[in-house]
């Protein structure tokens, strides 16, 4: 039965060590197939973490600058997804610190006198243009009643279907904490398809 | 049925789907979702929540990748650029110390003969000395400090997350 999973977890881990070496050396063909391999999964992610599409383009474009220059710190120990992912949250951040914001974490947390506004100043439903279909439809507006924390475990955990520890590493937070988001997170989910008020 | 029965079932429904249960709990969740129709709706409604979410699309705009493989591209080519001005900067202060140590003797008797033709307080001459000696070295580690201080200006928070 270890079998399989042994190849599997081999065959990534030499994949990792692949792409850690090709970014040691700003290899630009293995860059091109990067972005050409990632650019659904992480303007997906970017998209639900900022809630709107012009700005996860612009952060998608920079996540691939930073990962370029800053390539030579991934050291292929890790799913290269995760650390692409913590580059891209951490450029979110920081742009949100730049409007004297303290993190996507407060800015979002539904506890706070402030949440995150989702919808762009100029476009009240940014997600409902790029989503297409009536199922998607239910789901982007079911998400965008959720917590920006809640909805960015989700999609990492069932969308990207990292592990918890990965998450813990790409959020910068324990382990505990990304568990204890996660069951909020899918309650919040599941009453908002019901059409009920979540958290 | 306790209220509290129910709670161990809804918490195990989730517990499933975000972490997975043990053996034991799924047997017990099984046979308590036979008899609960509250539950088994619950999971019900889990389950429809979380394929909704996966199978939900986001379309990537038109040549957003070939956007960013242009720019990353043409990043490289900066980069690339560059590289041999640093290695210059490395190997002069390279050369610069080693020829600074194998001349240090030399120079502290220059110093010391000037000091004894001028008349100059010793201690007033071995400060020019130290002076003589040090400021290359600390100018060629200003330049080098404020160069991988713009280098690492995110390096922490990637490594965070590496």
């Amino acid at each position: 039965m270890a079998g399989p999973t042994l190849f599997f977890s081999t065959l990534m881990g030499d994949e990792a060590k692949s792409i850690a070496r090709g970014l040691q050396r700003r290899d630009p063909d293995l860059l091109d197939r990067l972005i050409e391999q990632y650019q659904y999964r992480l303007f997906r992610y970017l998209v639900y973490i900022t809630g709107n599409k012009e700005r996860a383009e612009d952060f998608f474009q920079e996540t691939w600058i930073r990962v370029l220059e800053r390539g030579h710190q991934y050291n292929g120990k890790s799913k290269f997804e995760a650390w692409l992912f913590a580059i891209a949250r951490n450029l979110v951040i920081d742009w949100q610190r730049s409007r004297k914001a303290q993190s996507l974490d407060t800015l979002t947390d539904p506890e706070q006198e402030h949440p995150l506004q989702l919808a762009d100043e100029n476009d009240p439903s940014p997600l409902r243009q790029i989503l297409s279909h009536e199922t998607e439809e239910t789901v982007q507006t079911s998400l965008q009643r959720i917590p920006a924390i809640y909805r960015e475990v989700l999609v990492l955990r069932f969308q990207e279907e990292l592990q918890i520890d990965e998450m813990a590493g790409v959020l910068s937070i324990p382990l505990s904490t990304v568990k204890s988001r996660l069951y909020r997170g899918l309650e919040a989910l599941r009453g908002a398809l019901q059409g009920g008020a979540s958290l | 049925m306790s209220e509290n029965i129910h709670q161990r079932a809804l918490h195990l429904i989730a517990q499933a789907r975000v972490e997975g249960i043990a053996q034991a709990d799924i047997a017990w969740l099984r046979s308590h979702l036979e008899e609960c129709e509250f539950c088994v709706e619950h999971a019900r409604q889990t389950d429809h929540a979380l394929r909704m979410l996966r199978t939900a699309t986001i379309f990537v705009p038109d040549g957003l990748a070939s956007r960013t493989q242009f720019r990353v591209r043409l990043r490289a080519q900066e980069l690339r650029e560059r590289e041999p001005k640093r290695r210059a900067l490395w190997l002069a202060c390279g050369l610069s110390w080693i020829f600074g140590v194998a001349s240090a003797p030399y120079v502290w008797s220059l110093f010391q003969w000037l000091g004894q033709r001028t008349g100059v307080p010793k201690l007033v001459w071995e400060v020019g000395f130290g002076l003589w000696w040090s400021i290359p070295a600390l100018f060629a580690v200003a330049v080098l400090l404020m160069e991988s201080s713009r280098k690492g200006e995110q390096a922490d928070w990637i490594n965070q997350g590496s």
